[in-house]
């Protein structure tokens, strides 16, 4: 089960600024973000082979980036479909392709204009026609905080779950966006604050929802043994699983969660994770966990097993996800307070963790953290890594 | 909602019964699996064959939503609006979606029996919504 198992480390990460109009191309951002985290690795883009992103119509792909940058040679490359679900896959089957040897240098990004170019959920364009789409969008639904919203209300009929409850994981991660310099939002919220903005999809609200966001992260990923000439501590990928196999889009399940709309693929996957990791979930130190809506970050607390299916609520009521908690949770603010890049900045937030450079937001002795991608609710699958500090 | 259904080569017989107004499922001629949304391909039994049976055109609440953010122009008439997902009682992984019609939202609750109805539009297409059972 140890796979490839901290034989590949993140060596370097980079961001641009995040904005509601980025005002340039997503190339751009791109390249701005690649350039940073080579930077930040000590490399330049002489040293990479290897380009990795995920899009779903809405970016620039590797064999754009690639000719437009002046990698010399690329030995690999992958352009992944897919939005959330498949965020950290991206990372994993990079470090797959450095542990097998085809290529050394990868540099893994995520560059949309997710407010001012692309909005998810077809404001201002039409929804993209894929398959299920046909028996949910004459009835104008479409959009993911819809998706989420009957998610969600799944979960409170089958065990209680609350606003309050919800509403404590808004208010959680924007108390550490408070700290974090990069964020969209570090304006403090109180559960008041949560309780009074409006509806979005019931029962949903406004501030359940992530920010659509302009901006690009990218992180380097090599072997370990180069990481370590490199700047910075090394942070291995331990564990990477992702796959599943059930989508709730139109209520196909074939798995063992049937169409329990209450239970995710991450509780498909997250065995897996823990044993290519060598870890379970009472080692994890810090989890990035995915946030597009407030929901789908209760229901990871369970299906990851740091809490009994149907005590989410409780858990985060509890306090444990705060940043002086048992667990701290999105460390950054999240999609819901940093903004949204579709994963990747979960990843770049650990990696930060796992140095012990985050500031005023450190985790004290933060050596193992979790981050992981869309729960699968939306195509048939999830991606999840496990990352550890190489002090 | 002015937002048409895109069949496609799979689901097609589904979406003409509906301009019927008839309501089916697919059922396998391998193991008499009845299965919805419409598939080339039982996931129990793995047969290819299958055909399209009525169903029984009730079901019951799972979950569902109020909406209430304009998402796409026509719907700006129309909010707050619900969207219903609903279990039909030809088998508990047998799910549709659809708006609620002559009922009030306050009313929704897990497992509130409901039956579907259609509705024609003015340029010809057709869809599922559900109604609660009196």
């Amino acid at each position: 089960m140890r796979g490839f198992r901290d034989r590949t480390a993140i060596a370097g990460v980079g961001y641009t600024g995040f904005s509601k109009d980025s005002g340039v191309s997503t190339l751009t951002l791109a390249a701005r973000a690649i350039l940073a985290a080579l930077d930040d690795a000590g490399l330049t883009v002489d040293d990479v082979d290897a380009l990795a992103t995920h899009r779903v119509g809405d970016s620039t792909p590797p064999w754009v980036v690639a000719p437009a940058l002046g990698v010399p040679e690329v030995r690999w490359y992958l352009d992944q479909f897919g939005g959330g679900s498949v965020s950290h896959s991206v990372i994993a089957q990079a470090a797959m392709a450095v542990a097998s040897g085809v290529a050394e240098t990868v540099v893994c990004y995520r560059a949309i204009n997710a407010r001012s170019e692309f909005r998810m959920g077809g404001t201002g364009r039409a929804p993209a026609p894929v398959f299920d789409m046909q028996y949910q969008a004459p009835y104008g639904y479409f959009a993911p905080p819809q998706q989420f919203a009957m998610f969600a209300r799944a979960h409170m009929n089958a065990y209680g779950t609350t606003h309050e409850q919800l509403g404590r994981i808004a208010v959680t991660q924007r108390a550490n966006a408070v700290k974090n310099a990069r964020a969209l939002k570090r304006d403090p919220i109180t559960l008041d604050d949560y309780l009074a903005s409006r509806w979005i999809a019931e029962p949903l609200r406004l501030l359940d929802c992530c920010l659509e966001t302009d901006g690009a992260c990218a992180v380097v990923v090599t072997s370990r043994e180069r990481a370590r000439d490199l700047r910075h501590t090394p942070v291995l990928v331990s564990g990477a699983a992702w796959g599943g196999g059930d989508s709730f889009f139109s209520g196909a399940g074939s798995g063992p969660s049937g169409t329990d709309f209450t239970v995710t693929e991450a509780a498909r996957i997250a065995p897996r994770l823990y044993a290519m990791a060598g870890v379970g979930p009472e080692d994890i130190d810090v989890a990035e966990l995915y946030d597009c809506f407030t929901y789908s970050v209760l229901v990871q607390l369970e299906d990851y097993g740091f809490c009994a299916k149907g005590e989410g609520g409780p858990f985060v009521e509890s306090g444990a996800t705060a940043l002086d908690g048992a667990l701290p949770v999105n460390t950054h603010g999240g999609f819901l307070s940093e903004g949204y890049v579709h994963g990747i900045n979960h990843v770049a937030e650990a990696v930060s963790q796992l140095r012990g450079t985050a500031g005023d937001r450190q985790v004290p002795g933060a050596e193992v953290a979790l981050s992981t991608a869309q729960p699968g609710y939306v195509l048939a699958g999830t991606s999840a890594l496990v990352l550890r500090s190489d002090r | 909602m002015s937002i048409k259904p895109e069949e496609d080569r799979d689901s097609a017989p589904w979406w003409e019964a509906v301009r019927r107004h008839e309501l089916t499922v697919q059922r396998c001629e391998g193991c008499g699996t009845p299965r919805f949304p419409a598939r080339a391909v039982c996931n129990r039994c793995r047969s290819l064959e299958y055909t399209w049976v009525p169903a029984r055109g009730t079901g019951r609440v799972y979950s569902w939503i109020v909406n209430h953010q304009v998402f796409a122009r026509p719907m700006a008439e129309l909010v707050p609006f619900p969207v219903l997902l609903v279990r039909l009682d030809d088998g508990d992984d047998l799910l549709m979606y659809g708006n609620l019609v002559d009922g009030d939202a306050a009313e929704l609750r897990e497992g509130l029996p409901v039956e579907a109805v259609f509705a024609d539009d003015d340029e010809g297409a057709t869809v599922v919504q559900w109604r609660p059972r009196r």
